[in-house]
């Protein structure tokens, strides 16, 4: 009986995976589908910069640009962990440890064709196009077309069915 | 006419005579038997004593059922220990209720309960085997019911909760870590379910068994996030979310549950950190985090 007693004894360990980390990578790359960049940032790479420190986010994101790519671009992931405002990307996510940048990184990239995404409250508010928020346990994005019109994007109403809007 | 009667009387006493020249046989046969048994010629007691056992004079005499079962024993040492279904150990169980139930004297009855237990210890032994070597479990919950169908016999009464709670968590523990390593085995996933579950059923509070669920649902969650292609559309992200969400509730209520009872347990905390930060609730996942920090446990 000893025998089942020592196996029975085992305990499972939780996988250290970060679910919420992929749902936004996800996202970000569904994000795409719905605007349309400037002609000069569809050269090159498509570069996702994200401010802040999120690990797990950095590598889901590493993962998914090498599987997928934006239309012909390949997608290039930078992270600093305060905002640089010589990097030119596509998207910026700004972090909710870095929310504090949100108005000086919407207003040095207006009309730069940036698509500013963050993860903080009232963040569409306060210049950005996207915001992701949680309802009742699910990740979701708050839009402002505005916001992402100011930010030189075009932009496809079918995302206004699918987000929660703010305007 | 006193011929006649001379005739019959000694055809009667003939008939007598045969009679019990033929219970002296049987006796002989039966005595033959276990002298073989003693000299370790099981295989020709056995032949001695199957037919001791079906004669009308010796058939109702527990000796020659004790006996039988002795002798059946022997040959199934040699080569049906290690099987699950054995003719030779289902004659021997059967000999022994046979004799049981001729109301034994102590000395066989005593020998009758060794035996027993002997053989319920065997079941046992090869539940073990079946499960932890083999992976068996379907084969193994077989031979471990019949280990308590056996030692019940032997001793009426018996108690086996204590018991099934180390089986079944034992084999719970075993499954959760194989699907754990292999989530596509969702035939582990639902062994492992069951024998979990069997265990709370006998002890609601039972900490292995609720963290190990709890930990089998959480994981089955992550699974779910881990499968998703980074090019699933919006509605695609959404049901397994939904999934996601329902399996990470599951997974709390069972971890809650030693939390409720051990707040210090170190699991516990462990893995309700890692339930609220998936269900995206900062200020639980805070909380936790705090609680992790407290009782020194490596997060992130």
């Amino acid at each position: 009986m000893l025998f089942f007693c020592v196996i029975s004894l085992r305990f499972q360990q939780p996988s250290n995976y970060d679910t919420n980390s992929k749902f936004k990578a996800v996202f970000l790359y569904n994000f795409t589908r719905y605007f349309e960049w400037s002609d000069k940032k569809k050269v090159g790479n498509f570069v996702i910069y994200v401010v802040g420190k999120n690990e797990n986010l950095i590598s889901e994101l590493k993962t998914l640009a090498s599987k997928k790519k934006v239309g012909n671009q390949d997608i290039e992931i930078k992270n600093s962990y305060a905002f640089d405002a010589s990097i030119n990307a596509n998207i910026i996510f700004l972090l909710s440890d870095q929310s504090k940048s949100l108005a000086d990184i919407t207003s040095k990239n207006k009309s730069k064709s940036t698509l500013v995404v963050a993860e903080n409250a009232n963040a569409c508010k306060a210049g950005s196009s996207i915001n992701f928020v949680v309802v009742e346990n699910k990740l979701k994005f708050e839009y402002s077309k505005n916001n992402a019109i100011k930010a030189g994007l075009k932009t496809n109403d079918d995302i206004k069915a699918l987000a929660i809007n703010i305007e | 006419m006193s011929k006649w009667r001379n005739i019959i009387k000694t055809l009667t006493y003939s008939i007598l005579m045969l009679c019990v020249v033929n219970g002296f046989a049987q006796n002989d046969r039966l005595n033959r038997a276990q002298q073989l048994l003693q000299s370790k010629n099981a295989d020709l007691a056995k032949l001695a004593i199957d037919s001791v056992i079906v004669n009308p004079e010796t058939k109702g005499d527990y000796v020659s059922w004790t006996t039988r079962a002795y002798i059946y024993f022997e040959i199934y040492k040699r080569s049906d220990k290690l099987k699950l279904n054995s003719p030779l150990r289902d004659t021997i169980i059967s000999s022994l209720k046979r004799s049981n139930s001729l109301k034994p004297d102590e000395t066989f009855a005593t020998n009758n309960k060794k035996l027993l237990s002997n053989i319920s210890a065997g079941y046992f032994n090869l539940s073990k085997v079946l499960l932890m070597d083999s992976v068996n479990y379907k084969n193994s919950v077989v031979a471990y019911n019949r280990f308590k169908e056996n030692f019940i016999l032997a001793e009426p009464g018996t108690n086996f909760s204590s018991r099934d709670i180390e089986y079944y968590l034992a084999a719970g523990s075993l499954y959760s870590d194989i699907f754990n390593k292999d989530n596509k085995n969702t035939s582990a996933q639902e062994i492992a379910k069951i024998t979990l579950l069997k265990v709370l059923d006998i002890q609601p509070e039972n900490p292995s068994a609720n963290i190990n669920l709890g930990i089998m649902y959480y994981n089955q969650a992550v699974n779910l996030g881990k499968g998703l292609d980074y090019g699933a559309d919006f509605s695609q992200i959404d049901v397994v979310q939904e999934n996601i969400i329902k399996l990470a509730k599951q997974a709390e209520q069972f971890i809650i549950k030693v939390y409720k009872v051990d707040n210090k347990n170190v699991k516990a905390v462990e893995a309700l950190h890692s339930i609220y930060k998936m269900l995206n609730d900062k200020a639980k996942e805070e909380e936790f985090k705090k609680k992790c920090k407290e009782l020194n446990i490596k997060i992130d």
